[in-house]
């Protein structure tokens, strides 16, 4: 019973879909904001999901339909599944197992393969251009983001993400590894497809990148998953780099001023093309982070 | 080569109020010589016509009831009005002026768009006289 | 022969952008063929926004045709009255008094301003820098608020009529803009510095789209993006008009040739507007504002040209002596600068294209003048004006009986 209760209302289910729209909110409003403009009222996430919900699906001739309708849930699911091993909400994972951090990353990374292959599976010239982007970003960020979460695994000495949250309570990891954090963050909004690793849905480009064709339930999963994967997201890098996340008010500052620094990103700087992205990536963000990897397995030898 | 080159202006936004006008709110000023809805004062008008000769919209009609004693009605269509201000110039008696306030002219039908100007009598006269059967463009719509 | 080539058209991977596409505000349609990202061809159709203007002109009289001409487009509107204005003054044999030309270049100038603003927020939208896009609109706001405190309206300004100006310009209206300018001065030396140092932008702007002066003499672009190549050319200063000889604007180039060395040059002139400006402020010459202008017109053709925002704007005007005109062309700059796009492109990412394309400042439905109807009928050159009207009823009477 209180496993059902874990899985369909708190701290899964209908709390986290909550919870995502929120942050979902408070980023859009904070990006208005800095651009000096009103932004959307607390209500508009749910608002825009209750209407693509209502919305006629409509499936693209020359789509696979099972795919196309299965892809949104495979991403949501994902995501949601993710959520149940991360102390959200600054409560303890409602499950933990030994290396359950891999498990979430890979778990994460459903999102953008969803996106991905939903982009590849409809003939609109607009999704295949996106779903290579989505692609290629995937490759370019996701060995250096998985680097960024592992640095502060190794120091604690596990893998299983309960117990990075207790060591990093003791231990604030920004201060030694702040490389780390960097990329960590970084690595969150190339995930996200936030400005301005938003390349593969750049809308003066190729309209909406991979998910062009979606509309309706199939679009608002998706975007249900995004805002998910956001709140995860936070969650993981606060726990890891912030000081770990120990109640709810420690989640919410934490994660809130995360969240504050992403957009700030987002507002300051110009979107990269894709090519530029992968040579940040590759040339600098893997680099440094295999950099501080070393100084951090050195420091553990002596 | 700098980056972030925006940030003192977003530090700043964060503590100003939204630049994006309150409009159904607050209704905003505007300037002394804004173009809004015409005016006519029937006092003075000639009935030369050259208003409307020159409204590029035919937005305005002059309805000339009896010369000699200057019973004059103007018709004016706001929906057609372009709010270019010529007739306003074309005018050598100031009988004509945009008013700066009148604005907001939405409507939801199309009745309240047309307008008759002129003395009280002679617009009760023009829209008895002028049914719609013989004078459509005359008639209110 | 021609079949061969549209299979292996076909075979390629064509990007269409348009005549429906978020990176355009206007319909246009764009075919890119690209390898990869890299765009190895490009085309464009227009013709998407043709409303007839030019026809529309012969059943006008010579003023009502002031405003037709005025709402050619939304963004440079004074400077399509102020080409037709002067054109008719030529054929009739009058000239405005310099007061009204004075206002005239200060209305045109004013316009630059926010054609430029509006265009640096457009181009920083295409390049995905929304935060720059927004603060340049609200900025943009102040400009808006002088023409509208000192016209009356904030887009068709209606400044113009035939022999002179509508409105003088007093010492309250003097202080209002000259408060607005030295605001916008300001933040343009602001968004200069931006636009010149912020590593990001620079990424997506230098280097990108470069045109060399031989190119673009060959290709014939003209406005701003010529002057980023070298090609010093400029109406307001190769042919003066209005009050331009009394009051001269500097001329502003770049050897460049870049993305980036059009936004530079853009933003320059800005500053150069705004001086011009104050000058016209400091010295506004006295005297009348119209002259009279017959309504009938004498026979004959002028044509006249002036400097909008985005170049050289062009007009043919012809008068048969009556009170409307016999036809009117207009040659609108967005045409001269398109090509320059389609070779630009080749060898580029996908990704600059929406930047190259906002780099020419294209305005299409001003730029739209004639289409090519390419089915119905057997000569595809000629059409009658009743030819036209019949082709027009037909497909009316088809679509109505359900037949397409
Ligand atoms: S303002 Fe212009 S459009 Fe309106 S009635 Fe007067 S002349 Fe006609
Ligand atoms: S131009 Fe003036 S005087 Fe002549 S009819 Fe119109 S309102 Fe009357």
């Amino acid at each position: 019973m209180t496993q059902l209760i874990h899985l369909l209302f708190f701290p899964g289910g209908l709390f986290l879909l909550a919870l995502g729209m929120g942050y979902e909110w408070l980023d859009r409003k904070l990006l208005a904001r800095l651009q000096n403009r009103q932004g959307p009222r607390w209500f508009q996430p749910l608002a825009d999901t209750v209407k693509l919900l209502s919305k006629e699906e409509i499936i693209p001739q020359g789509a696979n339909p099972w795919l196309f309708i299965f892809l949104p849930v495979v991403a949501l699911a994902g995501t949601l599944t993710a959520a149940l091993y991360v102390p959200l909400f600054g409560l303890p994972p409602a499950h933990s197992l030994p290396g359950d951090l891999i498990l979430t990353i890979y778990l994460l990374s459903l999102l953008t393969l969803g996106t991905g292959l939903a982009g590849a599976n409809t003939p609109n010239r607009f999704s295949l251009v996106g779903a290579t982007r989505t692609l290629t970003q995937l490759f370019a960020y996701e060995a250096p983001f998985l680097m960024a979460l592992l640095g502060p695994a190794i120091v604690a000495g596990s893998w299983q993400i309960s117990i990075i949250n207790d060591f990093a309570g003791r231990n604030w990891l920004i201060v030694t590894q702040f490389v780390g954090f960097l990329v960590a963050v970084i690595g969150l909004m190339g995930k996200l497809e936030l400005p301005p690793f938003d390349a593969p849905e750049a809308e003066t480009e190729i309209v909406s990148g991979a998910l062009t064709e979606y509309s309706g339930r199939g679009y608002a999963l998706f975007r249900l998953a995004k805002n998910v994967e956001l709140v995860v997201g936070l969650t993981l890098v606060a726990s890891f780099y912030l000081g770990g996340l120990a109640n709810p008010l420690a989640f919410i500052l934490k994660t809130g001023a995360l969240l504050l620094i992403i957009v700030g990103v987002q507002t300051l700087l110009t979107r990269l093309r894709l090519d530029q992205t992968v040579g940040l990536w590759w040339r600098y963000g893997a680099l440094l982070v295999l950099a501080q990897w070393l100084m951090i397995v050195l420091a553990k030898i002596i | 080569m700098k980056l972030a080159t925006l940030l003192k202006d977003v530090w700043q936004s964060l503590w100003r109020r939204p630049a994006t006008e309150a409009y159904p709110l607050v209704k905003p000023e505007t300037s002394a010589r804004f173009r809004g809805q015409l005016h006519y004062n029937s006092q003075g008008c000639t009935g030369c016509c050259l208003c409307n000769k020159d409204c590029p919209a035919n937005a305005i009609e002059m309805i000339t009831l009896d010369k000699k004693n200057k019973r004059f009605v103007l018709r004016y269509d706001m929906d057609q009005c372009i709010y270019c201000g010529q007739c306003v110039q074309n005018c050598r008696f100031s009988c004509l002026s945009m008013s700066p306030e009148e604005w907001e002219l939405a409507a939801a039908g199309k009745e309240p768009f047309t307008v008759y100007y002129g003395q009280e009598e002679d617009v009760k006269d023009v829209l008895a006289k002028f049914t719609p059967e013989d004078h459509p463009e005359a008639a209110p719509r | 022969m021609h079949t061969n080539e549209h299979t292996a058209q076909i075979e390629k991977f064509i990007i269409p952008i348009g005549p429906q596409h978020p990176a355009l505000k206007e319909p246009g349609h764009f075919e890119f063929t690209v390898d990869g990202e890299i765009v190895t061809h490009a085309s464009v159709r227009l013709g998407y926004a043709h409303r007839g203007i030019e026809k529309g002109v012969e059943s006008r009289n010579w003023t009502q045709n002031l405003y037709l001409l005025e709402r050619v487009c939304g963004i440079c509107s004074h400077v399509h009255a102020t080409a037709y204005c002067l054109g008719v003054e030529k054929l009739a044999g009058v000239e405005a008094p310099p007061r009204a030309q004075a206002i005239r270049e200060l209305v045109a100038e004013l316009e630059r301003i926010h054609s430029h603003y509006l265009w640096l927020g457009v181009t920083a939208h295409e390049a995905g820098f929304d935060t720059l896009f927004m603060y340049t609109w609200r900025d943009r706001e102040t400009v808006m608020d002088i023409l509208e405190a000192i016209s009356g309206n904030r887009v068709h300004y209606s400044a113009n009529i035939l022999g002179g100006v509508k409105f003088d310009l007093g010492e309250k209206e003097a202080q209002t803009i000259r408060q607005g300018l030295s605001f916008l001065e300001e933040r343009t030396h602001h968004y200069l510095e931006v636009v010149s140092q912020d590593a990001l932008f620079l990424q997506r702007t230098r280097g990108i789209g470069v045109m060399t002066l031989a190119q673009a003499e060959t290709i014939g672009v003209i406005g701003p993006t010529a002057r980023a190549s070298g090609l010093a050319r400029d109406v307001r200063l190769d042919d003066p008009y209005a009050a331009y000889d009394r009051f001269p604007v500097p001329i502003i180039l770049d050897d460049r040739g870049d993305l980036s060395a059009r936004v530079v040059v853009r933003l320059k002139e800005l500053l150069a507007s705004i001086e011009t400006i104050r000058h016209i402020l400091d010295d506004l010459p006295p005297g009348e504002l119209t002259v009279r202008v017959p309504r009938k017109i004498k026979p004959g053709e002028a044509i006249s040209r002036v400097e909008a925002p985005r170049g050289e704007l062009f007009y043919f005007i012809k008068s048969n002596g009556s009170e409307m005109p016999e036809r009117i062309h207009i040659r609108t700059p967005t045409l001269c600068n398109m090509a320059s796009v389609l070779t630009l492109a080749v060898g580029h990412h996908l990704a600059d294209m929406p930047m190259l394309l906002a780099g020419i400042d294209p305005c299409f439905s001003c730029n739209d003048r004639g289409i090519v109807v390419q089915y119905g009928g057997d000569d595809h050159d000629h059409w009658t004006w009743e030819r036209l009207r019949q082709f027009g009823i037909d497909h009316y009477k088809q679509l109505e009986s359900g037949v397409f």
